[in-house]
């Protein structure tokens, strides 16, 4: 059109030896006094576009193989950090996909040494939320690296998925189209074959998400089912606990009313106590009893009901306003481990914990000071000991379980197997094979008989104890399943994976109905409220999340822990209390209800943004003159209180019924 | 670029034969063997975390190349680190090899089986009690746990090794090994720094700046909280054990003051254990040697108080301190001090040295409120025991005399602290009764403090004291 015409000029050639700027020149001066304003503001552009020798910079960047990508992203990250505040955490989402992929094609087209210089330029920006895929990224620098990669390949293979606002997703494609041939036709390429923009309605906010968090639906997930993105319909799913046969309670009940008239002079009966807090009848949200195959019951599992009542009814209360009550913490130091010991189990009584250590062996120790008596007479010989060794893997033991019943123990171990041990003659009962990959994780069900596994083969399975084959294999997560639990009603399996998601298993159908997505490194341990409505999990990033299972949403996160592994997290009994232990030496108490607009919850949800607003969330240091229970606390106002120990790393934190928490720990004398 | 040089890939490349490398395929090769590193390492990670470990062991990457399918390197299973040793060849670059110790076979079979190693316990401690932690040695201090959470939190940028090591600040002596039970093992240098310290302090040939420097170092250096309770410990014997020394008694306070003054000591839980020594100094029969003591009170009493009173006075004021500082976190700590105070105050059959350290005991530490609480009450009838003694110009004279003094002197605190306080203003009560003529208040003020202490008082010519006297006289009457 109109540019045709400026180059269609009379006399452009005439002029061929005067230089290219003169004749520019001319033909502007030409045009403007002819009036043709449009054309002539069309040339100035053009122009400009030209060096002295009037060859054209970047009139394609496409030609330009080596450094396209590098114009491209640097092109659009100058966009992104001049556009409006509102708009930039939106788009800065955008920049790590499309960082990681120009990346990879520079890698893939065989540009070795601009891909590395791209990389040590631009990693840094993303280092904060993403240091663990970079640390993997870094290392790929040949053509057939990208094929053999499982992240690259994971990346390639799969869309990430970004939100956006429809305001901001219309702005960038715009922006990309205005500027196609400076780059923006690269970064439409790589947003057209590896992002699914997702257009959210809402506005886009300025205050939304901190920073070195990904956003609630970011990354890639691999099969979504059970997401919480805005408008996807999710599975149904029943938190309510599984109901107890009528007979079975019928017996508890009998067995109470006699505990009851044995005497005891307790306010509160043992009866009423069970009907209070214990019972579990069929209810809206609860499952049918026979969604769940489980054995009969026998007189062990009515011993243990009446146990857990008792239990219940001496609990310390941890609840109340305006912030729950601090629990009691019982701390089990463990000496001379060599730091060997891997993993700890609590049984739900606190009077035996298991240890499995590095050497292949399973240990048991007796904490209550009574021997270990096997029902074996020969195994007690000279005398029952306080402690017992099981051998029987050929590898370190990555995870043990002590069943609720205390007749059993799992563990599970480099070795790909998973063991099933008697805890009364203490002896190998069954070894379970079926992963192909060393087993990180095992877990018992909370009534027994099943349990689960997680495995570095990137699934996790459901087995049963009388069946050496897995019933269920729970697959979807795009790498090492870490760590594995029940939902208190059996009924659920989440698991926590390397890949950064935590997925809710259906034990019956075997499907995945919730996917929680948002942490920034492999997740390390879970937890479950008792009452089955909340999760927490932490991982490698030091960051505690707590979930609401129902929506799939995430309500906070907690920090607190500095940079270091947390290995264990646990709920009191009532959900109001959450304890973390890590790598970092400490117990750390967290108030669950601050800041998730829970009803309990005495501050307003003001409050909490506000505090978040507050940013780096690190108190001032060196000031000597504040007090030292004050320093002791983190700005974080959910975070109630730190218990330090002597350089003992802790392995394992678990209420037990009565709201005591035990702890396990090593001591690390030589630790630098 | 790459970390791994195309150098060494032909180095390889020779020892196993393939003589002309080409320089392309040697660069390519050096990348992809940089990769594969990365790949061991990821791998390696892994296990590294599920070990609940934070650091790298050999046999993580044993695991994590049997998982990858590679064959697994041998000979390298070791729990201590690896030494590394350097060679250089010419002028080529260094190389770093594994260092192996050769072994002699004769010796290692005639060497003595290696001892067991010790058998993995366990020991149980509560680590809080709803929700406080309990001071006991299992336990760090609040101020070693002030530093950890000091240090934790941070480091942005350091990795999870660094923030590990950084939680343990390397500069102070405190990172002492701890042995199960809790055994303290004392490190050589500061069980050297226990036995300087002590020495200097308690021996008398020692110059006075020697002592200082040795007080000042208590005062202020960080690091010596492993030797606390052994300074704890060694006051208390000391005192008990060196009654009859002014000398070593007043050095003892010295001691205990320092102490207290070091920040960096969590000295709470020992309080108690400090207070008999300072009250031992403070109401003690006889402080040092009876010779001293009967010399200085032949002497003229007026031109040259006994050291002992000078003592009981530095304890009284090391009191305060600890009231001060220590009377709001523990409750019962003033009102047992004050009772004891109280008890040999009112007890007649006490020596005077003693009803001299109670005096002002409990001036230090109830302040004003002891004063005219306990003190203005009893002055009256307390003159009843001193008051023979004044007259009787025997060897308690000078005993009887100083206890007066310091009836005085605390009945002065009254007014000081009044002015203070600032009820003048308020009431607009003028400083002496309005109609009464001087004689009249001093009468007034006789029939409060008694004849002596009146007259003391009185001969002071303050009237805002007197005022002060009578006003809380007037409260308890």
């Amino acid at each position: 059109m109109a540019s045709q015409g400026t180059s269609a000029t009379p006399g452009a050639g005439a002029h061929a030896a005067g230089s290219p700027q003169a004749l520019n020149q001319i033909v502007i001066e030409y045009l403007s006094k002819k009036g043709y304003a449009k054309t002539e503001a069309m040339l100035r552009v053009e122009s400009a576009h030209t060096d002295h020798e009037g060859r054209p910079i970047l009139s394609n960047l496409d030609d330009q193989p080596g450094v396209k990508y590098q114009k491209a992203y640097s092109h659009l990250k100058n966009w992104i950090e001049n556009s409006l505040d509102i708009y930039k955490p939106e788009l800065r989402r955008l920049l790590f996909p499309v960082f990681v992929h120009s990346f990879l094609q520079l890698v893939k087209e065989g540009h070795t040494k601009p891909s590395q210089s791209f990389f040590a330029e631009h990693s840094v920006e993303h280092a904060a939320a993403h240091a663990d895929d970079l640390m993997k990224l870094k290392a790929i620098s040949l053509p057939q690296h990208i094929d053999d990669d499982h992240l690259a390949r994971l990346y390639r293979e799969n869309k990430y998925k970004v939100n956006f606002s429809s305001t901001t997703s219309n702005l960038l494609i715009h922006f990309l189209e205005e500027t196609e041939d400076n780059g923006g036709r690269v970064i439409l390429r790589i947003i057209n074959d590896h992002i699914e923009m997702k257009t959210i309605i809402g506005r886009p906010t300025m205050f939304g998400e901190e920073e070195g968090i990904l956003g609630e639906d970011e990354g890639i997930a691999g099969h979504t089912s059970g997401h919480s993105e805005s408008g996807a319909i999710l599975p149904v799913i029943r938190l309510g606990p599984l109901p107890m046969p009528a007979d079975f309670m019928a017996d508890v009940e009998d067995e109470l009313r006699e505990e009851d008239a044995a005497g005891g002079d307790f306010s509160v009966g043992l009866l009423d106590e069970f009907h209070k807090n214990i019972k579990r009848e069929e209810s809206e949200d609860s499952l049918m009893r026979g969604h769940l195959p489980l054995p009969p019951y026998t007189g062990v599992d009515i011993e243990r009901e009446v146990r857990l009542v008792k239990e219940s009814r001496e609990k310390m209360k941890l609840s109340g306003a305006p912030a729950p009550a601090l629990p009691s913490v019982l701390m089990y130091t463990f000496h001379n481990t060599n730091d060997g010991l891997q993993c700890v189990d609590f049984s739900e009584d606190g009077t035996i914990a298991a240890g499995g250590f590095a050497e292949s062996y399973v240990r048991i120790f007796s904490l209550n000071g009574k021997p270990l008596v096997s029902i074996i007479p020969t195994e007690n010989f000279p005398v029952a000991p306080k402690t017992r060794r099981l051998i029987g893997h050929s590898g370190p033991i990555y995870g043990v379980s002590i069943s609720p019943d205390k007749k059993y123990i799992l563990s599970c171990s480099e070795d790909k197997s998973v063991r099933l041990w008697s805890l009364d003659t203490y002896t190998a009962l069954v070894s379970y094979k079926g992963h192909d990959s060393p087993v990180w994780d095992v877990r018992f069900g909370p009534y027994g008989h099943y349990f689960a596994t997680a495995s570095h083969d990137h699934t996790a399975r459901l087995w049963s104890c009388d069946h050496i084959y897995p019933l269920r294999i729970f697959a979807g997560h795009l790498d090492d399943v870490d760590t594995v639990i029940f939902h208190p009603n059996s009924a659920y399996v989440f698991t926590g994976s390397t890949d950064k998601t935590i997925r809710m298993w259906d034990v019956q159908t075997g499907n995945s109905v919730r996917l929680f997505t948002g942490h920034t490194g492999p997740i390390m341990a879970l937890t479950i409220s008792p009452d089955g409505k909340w999760l927490a999990s932490t991982g490698i990033d030091s960051t505690i999340m707590l979930w609401d299972i129902a929506n799939g949403k995430r309500l906070k996160i907690m920090r607190g822990h500095g940079k270091t592994s947390i290995y264990s997290l646990t709920f009191s009994m009532e959900g109001t209390i959450l304890l973390s232990g890590g790598a970092d030496n400490t117990v750390r108490c967290w108030d669950v209800a601050y800041g998730t607009g829970a009803p309990t919850a005495e501050a307003p949800e003001g409050a909490s943004a506000t505090a978040a607003a507050g940013g780096g969330g690190m108190l001032p240091s060196g000031d000597g003159t504040t007090k030292t229970n004050e320093r002791m606390l983190d700005s974080r106002p959910d975070h109630l209180q730190a218990f330090y120990t002597k350089r003992s790393p802790v392995y394992r934190v678990q209420f037990t019924h009565k709201n005591l928490c035990l702890a396990a720990s090593a001591n690390m004398p030589n630790a630098p | 670029m790459s970390l791994w040089n195309g150098d060494t890939i032909k180095d390889v490349s020779e020892s196993v034969g393939v003589a002309n490398l080409n320089e392309d395929v040697a660069k390519n090769l050096a990348m992809d063997v940089e990769y594969r590193i990365h790949q061991v390492l990821q791998e390696a990670l892994k296990f590294m975390r599920h070990a609940r470990r934070t650091t790298l062991g050999t046999q993580d990457i044993s695991n994590a190349l049997r998982v990858l399918d590679v064959e697994p390197l041998y000979g390298y299973e070791s729990a201590r680190p690896l030494r590394f040793g350097e060679a250089s060849l010419g002028q080529a670059q260094p190389i770093f090899y594994v260092e192996d110790d050769e072994v002699d076979f004769e010796k290692l079979i005639n060497a003595p089986l290696p001892k067991v190693p010790r058998d993995v316990t366990f020991t149980g401690h509560w680590l809080a009690i709803e929700g406080v932690q309990p001071a006991i040695p299992q336990n760090p201090t609040p101020s070693e746990a002030a530093r950890l959470s000091e240090t934790t939190p941070k480091g942005a940028s350091s990795n999870t090794t660094l923030s590990a090591a950084s939680t343990l600040n390397p500069t102070t002596n405190e990172t002492v090994t701890i042995k199960p039970l809790v055994k303290h093992v004392l490190s050589k240098e500061l069980q050297l720094y226990f036995e300087r310290i002590s020495t200097s302090i308690t021996d008398e040939s020692t110059t006075d700046t020697i002592r200082n420097a040795a007080l000042a170092s208590l005062r202020k250096d960080p690091g010596l909280h492993q030797l606390l309770p052994y300074f704890v410990q060694f006051i208390s014997e000391k005192t008990t054990h060196g009654l009859r020394s002014l000398f070593t008694l007043t050095q003892m306070m010295s001691l205990t003051h320092a102490l207290l003054e070091n920040d960096s000591f969590f000295i709470e839980p020992y309080v108690s254990s400090l207070i008999p020594p300072i009250l031992t100094c403070l109401i003690g029969k006889h402080l040092g040697s009876s010779s001293s003591s009967s010399s200085s009170s032949s002497s003229d009493p007026h031109s040259q108080t006994p050291a002992h009173y000078a003592l009981r006075d530095f304890s009284a004021s090391l009191l305060k301190l600890v009231c001060k500082r220590f009377g709001d976190s523990s409750h019962t700590l003033k009102p047992r001090l004050t009772r004891t105070c109280l008890k040999h105050f009112l007890d007649p059959a006490k020596p005077l040295p003693t009803h001299y350290g109670s005096i002002i005991g409990l001036a230090a530490i109830g302040g004003r409120e002891a004063v005219r609480v306990l003190i203005l009450p009893n002055t009256k009838l307390y003159e009843k025991v001193i008051h023979p003694e004044i007259e009787d110009e025997g060897p308690r004279k000078s005993e009887a005399e100083m206890c007066l003094s310091a009836l005085v002197g605390v009945i002065k605190q009254l007014e000081e602290e009044e002015e203070g306080g600032g009820w003048k203003g308020k009431n607009g009560v003028p400083p002496i009764m309005p109609g009464a003529s001087a004689e009249e208040v001093k009468a007034q003020l006789i029939g409060i403090l008694g004849e002596l202490v009146g007259e003391e008082v009185w001969k002071l010519r303050r009237e805002a004291l007197v005022k002060a006297v009578i006003e809380a006289g007037g409260m308890k009457v």
